[in-house]
């Protein structure tokens, strides 16, 4: 009841702000020299655009409320908060069983990831601390989380949200020290754990392994008489159960900067196990799976270079990382079907090359490399955790990013296109037009296409227009 | 030692490669009998403020569309000068802080001693809480939207043209439109008429004033290949006062582009200088300290 009251309040003050944005002119706010206050209502609606049946018209109406302030303490002190909080309307608009049954999950803001930074930041020219709830964020690669792993993600939305967005963020403490100018050693100790999510069941971007399961457990009781007992093991908060993370940054020459990254950690991801199953009939019985989280390293690097003189490279920027998964959970069986989960190693790495061409048109185009130590276990291959469906040892994929701003960037378009070697990806549409200064309109459009299995290809019925009016201030 | 007495060597060729134009960290005023390229040289100097050790300054961009409308930027820069220094001339921090959907997104530049060398630039962007390396911006690609093209603002050259003296004359005076107040009329200047060296180039020549009491270019005029005239720029220099000491500043540009009717205004204020700033101002970890 609380919840639906704080929705339509979130609701009511969207529009409110529309109003007030369209009439009004632009305004910051600025309370003293010291506290900055900023933050957004917005609202966006989601519409699926090829509609399979198994999904009504509308997808999400979802209205936020963004407030951040910045506190300067004095030169060297600052206290950053900032919150979140979004309810979605179209939970209660919809009638269907489905929408009702997530709307617990879905419908708003998820425990306490309303708040999104709160910190106390140290800043000097060698050490810098940040003590509090926040993000890190690792790597060079655009939209390919390999080196990015040191928060938990929300992939409610699979990954078509900003990266910022969807990252859980934790409460951690960052050091940063920096023997000279250009080198910095990153110190991450993080007691706090949270775990990556996905949609439920049916949801529109719920991933077709969780579908699977839950098809699994409301059949397998009432035809046959079996069950399906699902435990989950988070990691106890204790001392030694802390993540810890290292990195250096440092240039080589005035212009090759890399990193060398480690973390180590329970993995934010849950794993599936079958811990029990007693048969009654054939496959039907008695199942009992965990979802555990497991110690892992992840060891890597990144890069980047600008090509600066002159010569055939000149204006292309190269940036690239690599990532080395030590003993982290996978997936084994057959198309559709996890049978086993075995702790393997795994190497991801990507390659970038941004320029601008035509003035103003820039293009971002990413390779990148998963590759898994062992292919097969006895007669089972590697699944896609996502779907279940089979993986090749090498798994390859392209990403192309085209931007540009019309308009004296009024109007700013860009399209990403991801690329799988199994012919599976998607593009993705979106434009941002800017009323006023205050007040952005954004347009979009996700296409997805490949086999059932694949990543993208398990949405290719779900390609999904959306819209959203921002009201910042 | 050997060391040491390398890194001297190579200090020392740095600032003398330099001083074959003008050394840094001193304030040079055009003057009569000057060559053309002597007084661009200035012209280029006090653009980037390589007479100081560093400012910090506020601008706000207008963008003017021929209607009046009229949306805003707002941005907070710093600048260090390194005097070629690492090969580095200078480096700048620009964070945006309006609108709200912009605020916090933030530049680092540095910028080679070397005419030939591009920017190295670094972007931290809000929506991915991260920092990226990024290509340099084509040199006519429109700056962050406005009239101004990239190089205008921050990456054009001495190196970049060649100059031809057509005269002194007094400036006539310019209309700023966002005031309505006319500036520096009667003015004395010189006149130069500068060339682009890039074949097809978007402009073929531009007239330049340059006013005799700052060295600052007052007021610029870009034909096209017809030899038609297609935008003015405009810049408001004044001195500021540190007491023991004075620097040129630009306070105001306007820039109009004759083919649409749209026009950019720049305010700058708070301009200070000397202040001290520390190169870790001027580092990624800096970009990473941005909150927003």
């Amino acid at each position: 009841m609380v919840r639906l009251w704080l929705g339509k309040m979130v609701f009511i003050l969207c529009i409110a702000s529309f109003i007030v944005g369209v009439f009004s002119s632009a305004f910051a706010i600025q309370v003293d020299d010291n506290i900055e206050i900023a933050g957004y209502l917005k609202t966006e609606v989601w519409v699926k655009t090829n509609n399979d049946n198994s999904h009504q018209f509308l997808s999400s109406f979802k209205n936020t409320f963004d407030l951040g302030t910045e506190y300067r303490i004095d030169d060297n002190w600052t206290f950053f908060v900032h919150g979140r909080y979004f309810y979605d309307a179209a939970y209660d608009i919809r009638n269907d069983a489905v929408f009702d049954r997530n709307q617990e999950k879905m419908g708003n803001t998820q425990r306490t990831e309303w708040l999104r930074d709160f910190y106390l930041d140290y800043t000097s020219d060698n050490l810098d601390v940040r003590i509090g709830k926040q993000q890190v964020v690792w790597g060079q690669a655009d939209g390919l989380p390999f080196l990015d792993r040191v928060m938990p993600f929300d992939l409610s939305y699979y990954w078509l949200y900003d990266f910022a967005d969807i990252r859980i963020p934790l409460w951690m403490i960052k050091v940063e020290y920096s023997p000279e100018v250009n080198s910095t050693l990153q110190f991450l100790l993080i007691p706090d754990f949270e775990a990556s999510r996905s949609a439920p069941a049916y949801a529109p971007f719920s991933f077709s392994a969780n579908n699977a399961w839950y098809n699994f457990k409301t059949n397998i009781n009432p035809a046959w008489g079996g069950t399906a007992q699902e435990t989950i093991y988070r990691p106890p908060k204790q001392f030694e159960n802390f993540r810890v993370g290292l990195r250096w940054r440092s240039m080589l020459g005035n212009d090759i900067e890399y990193t060398l990254n480690w973390l180590y950690g329970y993995s934010t991801s849950a794993y599936t196990y079958t811990d029990s199953f007693v048969p009654i009939l054939g496959s039907i019985g008695h199942y009992q799976v965990s979802r555990r989280h497991k110690l892992m390293h992840m060891v890597g690097f990144s890069f980047n270079k600008s090509f600066i003189n002159p010569g055939p490279f000149e204006g292309w920027t190269l940036r690239g990382e690599f990532a080395y998964f030590h003993n982290e959970p996978t997936y084994y069986g057959t198309q559709g079907s996890r049978k086993l989960t075995e702790r393997t190693d795994k190497y991801t790495y990507v390659l970038g090359f941004d320029k601008t061409f035509f003035t103003k048109w820039v293009f971002s185009l990413q390779f990148a490399q998963f590759i898994h130590d062992d292919k097969k276990i006895g007669n089972y291959q590697i699944l896609n955790t996502y779907t279940y469906g089979l993986l090749d040892k090498v798994e390859n994929y392209l990403t192309l990013k085209v931007s540009t701003d019309f308009m004296h960037e009024r109007l700013k378009p860009e399209v990403l296109i991801i690329y799988n070697d199994d012919n599976d990806g998607r593009i993705s549409f979106k434009t941002q037009y800017e009323l006023r200064d205050n007040l952005w309109l954004t347009l979009g459009y996700h296409h997805f296409w490949g086999p059932a299995y694949g990543s993208n290809g398990q949405f290719r019925n779900n390609d999904h227009m959306h819209c959203s009016i921002k009201f910042t201030f | 030692m050997r060391r040491l007495l390398l890194f001297l060597a190579m200090v020392t060729f740095s600032l003398v490669v330099w001083a074959e134009g003008l050394e840094y960290y001193k304030v040079y005023i055009p003057k009569e009998g000057m060559s053309a390229d002597e007084i661009m040289r200035i012209k280029y100097h006090n653009k980037y403020s390589l007479f100081a050790q560093d400012y910090q300054q506020t601008g706000e961009v207008l963008y003017v569309d021929p209607s009046g409308f009229t949306r805003k930027r707002v941005w907070k820069r710093q600048r260090i000068i390194k005097a070629g220094q690492e090969g580095i001339s200078y480096k700048d921090l620009v964070v945006m802080t309006y609108p709200t959907e912009l605020k916090g997104l933030a530049v680092l530049t540095w910028t080679y001693q070397d005419p030939q060398k591009d920017q190295n630039v670094w972007l931290w962007i809000p929506s991915l809480k991260k920092v990226r390396k990024i290509s340099a911006s084509e040199d006519d690609d429109a700056f962050m939207g406005s009239d101004f093209t990239v190089e205008e603002v921050s990456t054009r050259r001495f190196e970049d043209e060649s100059y031809k003296l057509i005269g002194s004359k007094n400036f006539s005076g310019y209309k700023f439109e966002h005031t309505g107040e006319v500036k520096f009329k009667d003015k004395p200047c010189f006149v130069v008429e500068c060339t682009p060296l890039k074949p097809h180039w978007y402009y073929s020549k531009r007239i330049v004033w340059i006013d005799k009491d700052t060295g600052g270019n007052i007021f610029e005029e870009y034909y096209d290949k017809n030899g038609k005239l297609f935008k003015t720029l405009f810049r408001e220099w004044v001195w500021t006062d540190l007491g023991d000491k004075k620097y040129p500043s630009q306070v105001s540009l306007e820039c109009k582009d004759l083919r649409t009717n749209h026009r950019t205004v720049i305010l700058m204020k708070d301009t200070r200088y000397d202040e001290g700033l520390s190169e870790y101002d001027f580092s990624v970890k800096a970009l990473m300290r941005s909150r927003w």
